[in-house]
């Protein structure tokens, strides 16, 4: 691994409504040894607003974003939002198989891509690059006792099959992860299935609906919580949870952290430090059960 | 012309208008391609229809869209709700064995709605995503309250979502303040539009 040439793409999200994100990210990069560098000068990346309205200003600020990454001498440009990485991997995938837009792009835009950047999603990072060996080693308080729903959302794997890192029916990489941390990982159909994205906001019904379904099945198979790693997931999940579980009559509370913030109970950090007070849901259940292991330690 | 068309048409049985136009040089090549190469490979499997999670909300189903499409019939879609109610969750694009992006078709549907003049079906959503386009091009970066705010004035519900507000700020999940602007986007923006 080449530590000088990873920067993060944070994204709009991740520095409000998510910040709690970004915080355990800060942290969890400081445990494995990986500097925290943000890219400079990052722009929005449209999501999928933008490009429902004007699909070409969405490649626009995509370029811009990996031209201004690959001035910066970045190599690795580590996405944690479900739906930047999205743009981002699709704009790479779209202007290195277009020869004559890349050079349309190029001239019209001020910056030049050069096709020497590689956007990796914050899963495939953790996975490929930084490895589970290196974050089983850190880990100090395995996470026994807890079993986890790993949530993917639609965007994290639902890439062009060239660029993906993981099936877009079935993705793994997150188990992987969770299941390195020494935290139990049921196999769940629902991991993959939407939450609504933006109906969240414009029809509130649909999306209450599609996250009732989620939760439900999630609640039926006794998890202690839901771990996600795309931010509008995370929202959509924990934000109007109360209201969505007396819908659909599911008992207990499920909280639903960041992988990072997982990562960081098990690394030992500090619950300050991984923004867990930001979460609707409070993961006092997690956090018991760390501290039950940690008991039996001493 | 109209008998040719109409030989072409009933008794040739070119049931593609657009072929047939196309056939008569009547528009040219690259309008007629808009949705026809895309779409080509579709052979109504269906998948896409059952894997879609908001089909029960649509009132047509996305294979069908395809199907218009591929026909060069788009025009007659764009007056549908599905086209809005799409999340673009690519749940469909992965299951197509074709691998058609439709949530890209839907996208390219959403825009020539607009050029064309057709009133959006879902204005709530139209809105959104416009509100949200306009607020980036002003910064480069999102400003979430904004967004909310200038939403629910544009849609006339001013309580929309109002109970999540003090929530969210409680948390200071949504700030007051705008993030700050990136350096030299609004010119960037005058510069290449």
């Amino acid at each position: 691994m080449e530590k000088d040439n990873i920067a993060l793409y944070p994204g709009c999200s991740l520095e409000t409504s998510s910040s709690h994100y970004l915080k355990s990210l800060r942290t969890v990069f400081s445990v494995l040894g990986i500097p925290f560098r943000i890219m400079d000068g990052w722009n929005c990346c449209g999501a999928t607003s933008v490009k429902s309205i004007d699909y070409d200003l969405n490649l626009q600020l995509n370029h811009k974003n990996l031209a201004l990454a690959e001035e910066q001498g970045i190599k690795e440009l580590v996405v944690p939002c479900a739906s930047c990485y999205h743009r981002l991997a699709d704009a790479e995938y779209t202007l290195n198989k277009d020869e004559k837009l890349r050079t349309e792009l190029n001239g019209k835009n001020d910056f030049t891509y050069k096709r020497q950047v590689k956007v990796r999603n914050i899963l495939d990072f953790f996975v490929n690059v930084v490895g589970l060996d290196l974050i089983s080693k850190n880990v100090k308080k395995p996470l026994s006792g807890l079993t986890v729903a790993c949530y993917y959302g639609c965007l994290n794997t639902r890439v062009p099959p060239e660029q993906s890192f993981d099936t877009g029916e079935y993705p793994m990489t997150m188990d992987m992860i969770v299941k390195a941390l020494g935290a139990n990982v049921i196999d769940w159909s629902y991991k993959t299935d939407c939450c609504g994205a933006s109906l969240f906001i414009t029809v509130n019904s649909i999306a209450e609906k599609l996250v009732g379904k989620i939760l439900k099945d999630a609640g039926l198979r006794r998890v202690d919580c839901v771990t996600v790693s795309c931010p509008m997931c995370q929202t959509n999940l924990d934000t109007k949870q109360k209201t969505i579980r007396s819908k659909n009559s599911i008992e207990r509370p499920l909280p639903v952290p960041f992988i990072t913030q997982l990562m960081g109970l098990a690394f030992g950090c500090n619950p300050k430090d991984l923004g867990l007070n930001k979460n609707f849901v409070p993961l006092k259940s997690i956090l018991s059960s760390c501290s039950v292991v940690k008991n039996e330690d001493e | 012309m109209m008998l040719l068309f109409w030989v072409l048409k009933y008794k040739l049985r070119c049931y593609n208008d657009y072929d047939i136009l196309l056939f008569m040089g009547i528009i040219e090549l690259e309008k007629r391609k808009i949705l026809y190469k895309e779409t080509l490979l579709c052979y109504q499997c269906a998948k896409c229809s059952s894997g879609c999670p908001l089909v029960e909300e649509m009132d047509m189903l996305p294979h069908v869209i395809i199907h218009l499409a591929s026909l060069g019939l788009e025009r007659s879609v764009l007056n549908s709700e599905t086209i809005w109610i799409c999340a673009s969750c690519y749940a469909c694009a992965v299951k197509c064995p074709n691998d058609i992006e439709i949530p890209n078709i839907m996208n390219r549907l959403k825009q020539m709605a607009a050029d064309e003049g057709f009133e959006p079906k879902r204005k709530d959503v139209y809105k959104f995503h416009k509100v949200f386009t306009d607020d980036i091009l002003r910064r480069g970066k999102v400003h979430e309250l904004r967004i909310m705010i200038e939403y629910n004035l544009r849609l006339g519900k001013l309580f929309k979502n109002a109970m999540l507000a003090p929530k969210m700020l409680f948390k200071n999940k949504l700030h007051f303040i705008p993030p700050k602007a990136v350096k030299g986007f609004r010119k960037w923006v005058k510069k290449t539009s």
